[in-house]
C-alpha cells in the first residue's frame, strides 16, 4: 500500500450542534509543503488542531504512516505546532523555551543545551539565548517559536498562521526562511493561512476550504489558473466570472454565448459533463487579458470603455465596461499600460487566449 | 476632568488628609505609647522606654499566643492557597453547568458576618469533637482565607495565553507535567501573594479565633484578654508587633501582585 504520510479519511468535527468540518478526505505526502487556505471559520484551524491531537475528530480516521492516530493524546504525538500567538512561555528565557520539548521527553540537561543551541544557531538567534522573551522583536520571537517546535526533529511541522502578526516586509523574509528550512529538512510542513500570497508563495499544494468543505486541492498554479468552483474563482486572485451558455462543442474547443458576445475556450481536459445548451460560468483571470489600441483580430476580442482604476504599487487594476455596461476587470503592471495612454472614457480593445478561459465544472443551478 | 478652582483642590486635599489621620492616628498613637514610660496613655509623654516590650518578651503567655498564631497562620495559609489554586484552576480550565453557582459558593465565606461564621464553626467543631484544638482554628482560618487566595490566583490565570497550555501538550508535556512546568510557574507570583495575604488574614483574625481557639489562644485573643483585665501599655507593644507583621505580609503580597505583570505584547 502506498498512501501518503498523513491521511485524513472522512474526518468530521462537530462542536455541539455546530459542524466545523464536514467529511473531508485528503492525503499529505512526506516532505510536502501543504497549505490549507480559507477565510476564518472555514475549518482550516480545526483540521490542523485535529492533526496535532488538540481536537478529536467526531468521526473518520486520521493516519500517520499508516497508523491510526485518532486516540493518541496531543503529548504522545510528534506533530509540533507553531502557534499564531506563538505561545512562547513568558517565564522561561529563549533557550529554556527551545529546550522545553526535549525536557518533556526526558533528555538530560547537557544534551538539551547542545541541541537547543544548535537550533538557535540555525535560526540565527544564538546571541539571544539567555534573553527573556519580552526583550525580543516579533521576527526574533518567530524564530524562537520555530526552533522550539523543530528541536525534537519531528517528521511533520504544523503551522497555524504563524506570520499573521508580522509586518509586511518581515512576512516576505520569513516566507523565504520557511521555504528554505522545509527544503533543507525535507520534512512535511502543514501550513494554515487565510493569506493567498503566503500559501501560493510557499506551498507545493494548496487545500482550499470553505464552510468545512474542501473546495479544491491542487498546486498554486492549478488553483490560480483553473479554479474548480465559483468560490475558489472569487477567493483567489482577481477573476472575471462571466455567465454564459454553451453554443457549440468541437473537441477541446467550446464556444459560449455571453453578454460580451461569443467567447471561445480551449482546454486540454475538457469536463465531459458539459453539454451544448447548458448554462455555465466562465472564469477569465484579470491578468490574462491583453489590451491594445487597435484591432488585433484575435478569437476573443471586445471593445471596451475605460471607467476606473485602482493603483496599488506596481500592479494596477483597471475597470472597463462594454456598450451594455457589463464590467470587465484587467490587472496589469504599471509599466505595461503606460504606452496605452489610458484616459477615463477612452475606447480600447481587450482580447485573451482561449486557453485562459475556464468553464466552472458545475453547471449553473440558479 | 480638570478641576480648575483652586479652593476645590485644597478642600479635597484636606479631606484626604483627614481620612488618613482617622485611619492611621489610632495606630500611630498605639505605637508611640508603646515606647512611653507612663502607666496610663496621657499627654504630655513621659520618657522613652523598652519596658513594655520587655514585659511582653518575658511573658510566657504572649509567647504561647505568638507560637499558636504562627502555626495557625502558616498551616492555614498553605491550605487556603492550595484550595484557592485548585478552585481558580477549575474555573480557568473547565466549563460546566452551574459554574457560576460554584464560583459564588467558593467566594461566599467572606460575605458571612464573622460572628455568625464563628458561632457556626463552634457548633460544628463541637459536634466533631475537635473544638478547642489547634486544628479547629487552622480549619476555620483556611475556610476564611481560601476565597481570597482563589480571587488572587484567578486574576493571574485569567491573564494566561490560553494557547500556553496546549503548546505544552503539543511539545510532549502530559497534563501533570504541564501543571508543574507551565501553570504553576506562570501563577507563582500570585501564589506567593496569596500565601502572604491569607497568612495576614489568619494572623489578625479575632472573632472566629475567640470562639474556637479554646486554650490555644492566638495573639488577638490574648490582646483582648489583657484589655479586659487591665489597661496595660503592653497591649500597645503587642499591637505594634501585630501591625508590623501584618503590614509586612500585605506589602509583600502587593509587591508580587503588582510588580510582576505578565508580558503584554
Amino acid at each position: 500500500m502506498n498512501e501518503g504520510q498523513i491521511v485524513l479519511e472522512n474526518v468530521t468535527k462537530n462542536f455541539g450542534g455546530l459542524v466545523a468540518v464536514e467529511p473531508i478526505n485528503f492525503e499529505i505526502k512526506a516532505g510536502e509543503f501543504l497549505a490549507i487556505m480559507g477565510s476564518s471559520g472555514c475549518g482550516k484551524t480545526t483540521t490542523l488542531r485535529m492533526l496535532a491531537g488538540l481536537e478529536t475528530p467526531s468521526s473518520g480516521e486520521i493516519r500517520l504512516n499508516g497508523e491510526r492516530m485518532n486516540e493518541l493524546k496531543a503529548h504522545e504525538r510528534e506533530t509540533p505546532l507553531v502557534w499564531q500567538t506563538l505561545a512562547l512561555f513568558p517565564f522561561l528565557n529563549v533557550i529554556e523555551n527551545v529546550e522545553f520539548g526535549l525536557k518533556m521527553r526526558g533528555v538530560e540537561k547537557p544534551e538539551r543545551t547542545v541541541r537547543a543551541l544548535k537550533w538557535l544557531k540555525r535560526m540565527e538567534i544564538e546571541q539571544f539565548a539567555n534573553r527573556s522573551i519580552d526583550q525580543l522583536s516579533g521576527g526574533q520571537r518567530q524564530r524562537v517559536a520555530l526552533a522550539r517546535a523543530l528541536v525534537t526533529e519531528p517528521p511533520v511541522l504544523l503551522l497555524d498562521e504563524p506570520l499573521s502578526a508580522l509586518d509586511a516586509n518581515l512576512v516576505v523574509r520569513m516566507q523565504s526562511v520557511l521555504t528554505r528550512l522545509q527544503k533543507e529538512l525535507g520534512i512535511t510542513f502543514v501550513y494554515v493561512t487565510h493569506s493567498q500570497s503566503e500559501a501560493f508563495a510557499m506551498a507545493d499544494r494548496v487545500v482550499i476550504m470553505s464552510a468545512g468543505v474542501i473546495e479544491q486541492i491542487g498546486s498554486p498554479r492549478e488553483i490560480y489558473r483553473s479554479p474548480a468552483s465559483r468560490f475558489v474563482a472569487e477567493f483567489v486572485g482577481t477573476n472575471n466570472i462571466i455567465s454564459g451558455n454553451i453554443k457549440e462543442i468541437k473537441g477541446n474547443t467550446m464556444i459560449f454565448n455571453t453578454a460580451f458576445g461569443t467567447i471561445e475556450s480551449k482546454q486540454e481536459d475538457r469536463n465531459t459533463r458539459h453539454q451544448e445548451g447548458n448554462d455555465v460560468e466562465l472564469v477569465i483571470s484579470a491578468d490574462m487579458i491583453e489590451l491594445s489600441q487597435e484591432h488585433t483580430f484575435s478569437e476573443n476580442e471586445i471593445q471596451l470603455q475605460f471607467v476606473a482604476e485602482e493603483f496599488t504599487g506596481s500592479v494596477v487594476t483597471l475597470y472597463f465596461e462594454d456598450a451594455n455596461k457589463n464590467e470587465l476587470i484587467v490587472q496589469k503592471q504599471q509599466r505595461e499600460i503606460e504606452p496605452l495612454e489610458l484616459t477615463y472614457g477612452c475606447q480600447i480593445f481587450a482580447h485573451w487566449d482561449p486557453i485562459n478561459v475556464f468553464c466552472l465544472p458545475d453547471a449553473k443551478t440558479e | 476632568m480638570m478641576v480648575n478652582d483652586k479652593s476645590i483642590v485644597w478642600i479635597l486635599k484636606i479631606y484626604l488628609l483627614i481620612i488618613f489621620v482617622f485611619i492611621f492616628m489610632p495606630i500611630i498613637t498605639s505605637v508611640v505609647f508603646s515606647f512611653n514610660s507612663d502607666r496610663f496613655p496621657s499627654l504630655p509623654l513621659g520618657h522613652f522606654t523598652w519596658n513594655w516590650y520587655d514585659k511582653v518578651y518575658y511573658d510566657p503567655e504572649t509567647w504561647d499566643a505568638i507560637r499558636t498564631s504562627i502555626i495557625v497562620a502558616l498551616s492555614a495559609s498553605v491550605l487556603a492557597t492550595i484550595i484557592g489554586f485548585c478552585t481558580a484552576y477549575t474555573d480557568f480550565r473547565y466549563n460546566f453547568r452551574f459554574k457560576n453557582a460554584y464560583l459564588a459558593l467558593a467566594l461566599l465565606p467572606p460575605t458571612i458576618p464573622l460572628i455568625i461564621l464563628a458561632l457556626a464553626m463552634l457548633a460544628w467543631f463541637s459536634k466533631l469533637g475537635i473544638s478547642g484544638q489547634i486544628w479547629a482554628l487552622i480549619i476555620a482560618h483556611t475556610v476564611l482565607g481560601a476565597p481570597f487566595a482563589m480571587a488572587i490566583i484567578r486574576l493571574r490565570l485569567q491573564q494566561i495565553d490560553k494557547d500556553l497550555e496546549s503548546a505544552a501538550w503539543n511539545l510532549g508535556a502530559s497534563e501533570w507535567a504541564t501543571m508543574r512546568h507551565v501553570i504553576i510557574p506562570f501563577a507563582l507570583p500570585s501564589i506567593i501573594s496569596a500565601l502572604c495575604l491569607t497568612m495576614a488574614v489568619s494572623f489578625d483574625e479575632f472573632a472566629i479565633a475567640w470562639f474556637v481557639s479554646g486554650l490555644n489562644k492566638s495573639v488577638p485573643v490574648v490582646i483582648l484578654e489583657i484589655l479586659q483585665g487591665n489597661i496595660d501599655p503592653q497591649i500597645n507593644a503587642i499591637g505594634s508587633f501585630v501591625f508590623a507583621t501584618t503590614m509586612t505580609l500585605v506589602v509583600i503580597a502587593q509587591l508580587f501582585l503588582f510588580t510582576k505583570k505578565p508580558n503584554n505584547h
